[in-house]
């Protein structure tokens, strides 16, 4: 054990990313006007009474506090975190060929995959900071913390990528996982972030107890928390032990990502957060998830003896994929809040993408089950931060016009505003999975992959459901387009640069990876080599 | 003679016991302290395979060792869960003056 | 253990009567609570030669510069379980010629704590107004 520059070059996402929330953090405490000491507005919480009622106030009045001190300047705060992960994404990209190496004494590893990972996570974040920007200028909420907060997690998303040991999972993982929590109470309007931040928080904590109960158990079971070490007691013939490791592990992360029927905490939480953070969680959280849960099932318990046989986890998550599509499209059926109809639309891709991890168990099907999972991530990740940055442009007028979100408020949008319109219905199509768009390619293959691990009920499940899903998606489109509008109020022409930028971004990549799919699969395909064992 | 299964026996209670916390206590400051013993009962469970090892392991290889620095880690993090959690329930304190969940009713299904 | 036990034997009567003793008094009181007559009305009620009434509610709330105190103390605090096990294992890294690494691992440790502790300091949290 030494120093290691290969080690720290392996991490480099990680550490550009933790960098500049560190930069963040410093630069925003030296600059002027933050008045000190008063909790209300410089650690966010309103102290005295009349902050108490300001803060159900309308939003506009937040700024109106009765000091003369002008807030400083922080709009350059949004274009520094997108630059940090614009050099992270940069940073994963430019590595992506090289040979994957064990990093840490073997606790984390660089290899394609955790590349993609790394470069899937550090583009939602860039996209969700260009899209959080106008949100927040728009109710005057900028603070310096909240891009800390979101690099931070990134940086854990990235390292969860990567982790090889159940220790360093662990880490990562509540790194990301407390800067999200903080994230989705971040706007103090009201009781419901704090309220959905608090069942956030208290259902994820639960989840990381399981998980961490399930890591105690492989290590009682192999004396180590390395993965390569419980792949190889379980070929030397698996204890009981180890099985009940292997169920706490996958329930502790069927939390993370949202499977049925541990997902109760979903729509709760990102109706509460604000819109643009819900779809960096949407979109990054289960990147990161997905990644880990890969990871663990196939390194640590991916011989295909092991997945398949009569304690395989095959079947454990064959139901949970099952019932995860069933429940999420069904319960998103009644939903009239947008928020929540594609919270649980992020149920139901949950269960699509368990499909793919459940194909993953045999040796055959393996490699386009990869591929598939991190092009259905990827093109996922880019329709629901456009999805919801187009919810975040409505979500900030209703805020500050003080209505709740429901489908109405999106009656004859395409009057209003014909290229929001047109984003926000590209986006539905390709979630709904309808040809020209990603979401179409991404099921595909995932679908594909499912029929060739003789998973076909599986994946004729995936498909009724998928039909199932284009009634709520679709009625999006029909009020943006066929309803007339009810509400007269135009959305703000103003401070749509960054977040016209980020939907025109996540528009091309959607449209990109629908019709030319093959230059994403190759990418995948670097990724795809680390598990072909 | 006091040997892993008592341990292992205790941690699996203290844990079923938080858990149990975490899903009935109203109190939300309650459920925070339930999550705590959710995690030094891993904790303990780590340390006893640690101490007894299950498995045939050379006296000075890693893995003895891998229990002990994962409570370590295992007691910062519940530490920073610990402080992220007191301050979300600050926050909601503040905007609904309770602390009790059932009040936590403002988002439905 | 035999020999204990026979040295502690001449004892086991006055063991007896102790916990005889301890179940008398729980009996009696408790009976006594149960059995006795009551009559209660609000003059008996009240605080009589032995101090007055209490105003205001007992459970009165703490001010939240305590728990933020508490947070930060709990944050800071629980750095010493990395910085211990450094402390005592720091002469075996130096024996095998790892001394300056493993110095430096704790100095960039301690400098991203200390830029924690500026935070902390710069947003106003240590001050007590």
């Amino acid at each position: 054990m030494s120093f290691n520059a290969a080690d720290l070059q392996g991490v480099l996402p990680a550490i550009i990313l933790s960098v500049g929330a560190l930069f963040l953090l410093t630069s925003e405490v030296f600059l002027r006007n933050v008045r000190p000491a008063v909790l209300g507005h410089a650690g966010g919480i309103p102290t005295s009474p009349a902050e108490r009622v300001e803060a159900k106030l309308p939003p506009g009045a937040q700024g109106a506090s009765p000091s003369a001190v002008t807030p400083p300047d922080r709009r350059y705060q949004a274009w520094v975190a997108a630059a940090f992960a614009a050099l992270g994404l940069w940073a994963s990209l430019a590595q992506l060929g090289d040979p994957a190496i064990a990093i840490f004494n073997g606790t984390a590893a660089s290899d394609g995959f955790a590349r993609v990972v790394a470069a899937v996570v550090c583009g939602s974040l860039l996209l969700s900071c260009l899209v959080a920007f106008g949100y927040l200028e728009a109710l005057r909420a900028t603070r310096g913390e909240f891009y800390a907060l979101a690099l931070f997690s990134a940086s854990g998303m990235c390292l969860l990528g990567q982790a090889t040991d159940l220790i360093v999972i662990f880490i990562a993982l509540e790194v990301m996982s407390l800067a999200v929590y903080c994230l989705s109470a971040y706007l103090r309007r009201g009781n419901r972030p704090a309220e959905a931040a608090f069942k956030y928080f208290v259902l994820g904590s639960f989840a990381s107890a399981i998980f961490l109960y399930g890591a105690a158990l492989a290590y009682g079971a192999t004396a180590s928390t390395r993965l390569v070490d419980i792949a190889a007691a379980l070929r030397g013939g698996g204890s009981g032990l180890l099985w009940a490791a292997a169920a706490l592990l996958v329930v502790g992360f069927a939390f993370k990502v949202a499977a049925v029927p541990f997902h109760m905490w979903v729509p709760d939480v990102y109706d509460g957060a604000p819109a643009p953070v819900t779809g960096f969680m949407a979109a990054a959280v289960k990147v990161a998830a997905f990644a880990t849960l890969v990871r663990i099932l196939l390194g640590g318990f991916g011989d295909p003896v092991a997945a398949l046989g009569a304690h395989g986890w095959q079947r454990l998550v064959v139901w949970l994929a099952g019932l995860t599509m069933v429940v999420g499209n069904l319960l998103a059926i009644p939903q009239r809040s947008v928020k929540r109809m594609l919270a649980y639309s992020s149920i139901a891709h949950a269960g699509y993408l368990l499909v793919a991890v459940a194909a993953m168990a045999g040796p055959l099907p393996r490699q386009d089950a990869i591929g598939g999972l991190l092009f259905y991530l990827a093109s996922y990740g880019a329709t629901v931060i456009g999805a919801f940055g187009v919810v975040a442009i409505i979500e900030r007028k209703l805020a500050l016009s003080g209505a709740g979100d429901d489908l109405s408020s999106w009656a004859g949008l395409s009057e209003r505003h014909p290229a929001l319109a047109a984003a926000m219905s590209l986006f539905m199509v390709s979630l709904a999975g309808i040809p020209p768009t990603a979401g179409f390619m991404a099921k595909l293959t995932v679908f594909r992959a499912a029929v060739s691990a003789e998973l076909v009920p599986l994946a004729v499940l995936g498909v009724l459901t998928s039909v199932g899903g284009l009634y709520y998606y679709l009625r999006v489109v029909v009020y943006v387009y066929m309803m007339p509008t009810t509400k007269p109020d135009a959305v703000m022409g103003e401070r749509l640069v960054a977040a016209g930028l980020a939907l025109i971004g996540c528009a091309v990549l959607v449209v990109w990876m629908g019709v030319q799919p093959g230059a994403f699969a190759s990418v995948a395909q670097n990724a795809v080599a680390v598990f072909s064992r | 003679m006091v040997g892993p299964v008592h341990y292992l026996v205790l941690a699996a209670i203290l844990f079923a016991l938080g858990a149990a916390g975490v899903v009935i206590r109203r109190n939300a400051i309650i459920v925070l302290m339930s999550i705590e013993i959710m995690l030094n009962a891993v904790n303990l469970s780590f340390l006893a395979f640690s101490r007894f090892p299950l498995v045939p392991v050379a006296p000075m290889q890693a893995g003895i060792y891998a229990g002990q620095v994962a409570v370590f880690f295992v007691i910062a993090v519940a530490a920073a869960e610990a402080a992220v959690g007191l301050a979300i329930v600050i926050a909601v304190f503040r905007s609904r003056t309770s602390v009790h969940v059932d009040e936590f009713d403002t988002l439905k299904l | 253990m035999d020999t204990d036990s026979a040295y502690l034997q001449p004892y086991l009567p006055i063991l007896v009567l102790l916990l005889l003793a301890g179940v008398m008094c729980f009996a009696i009181s408790i009976l006594a609570g149960y059995l006795g007559p009551k009559r209660t009305f609000p003059i008996k009620e009240t605080a009589f030669e032995c101090g007055s009434p209490t105003t205001g509610d007992p459970h009165s709330r703490h001010s939240v510069k305590f728990y933020l105190v508490a947070l930060l103390f709990i944050v800071f605090d629980i750095e010493s379980v990395f910085i211990y096990p450094w402390g005592a294992l720091l002469r075996d890294f130096a024996a095998q010629g790892l001394g300056w690494f493993a110095y430096l691992e704790m100095l960039s440790f301690m400098a991203t704590l200390a830029l924690g502790l500026v935070y902390v300091w710069r947003k106003g949290a240590l001050e007590w107004s």
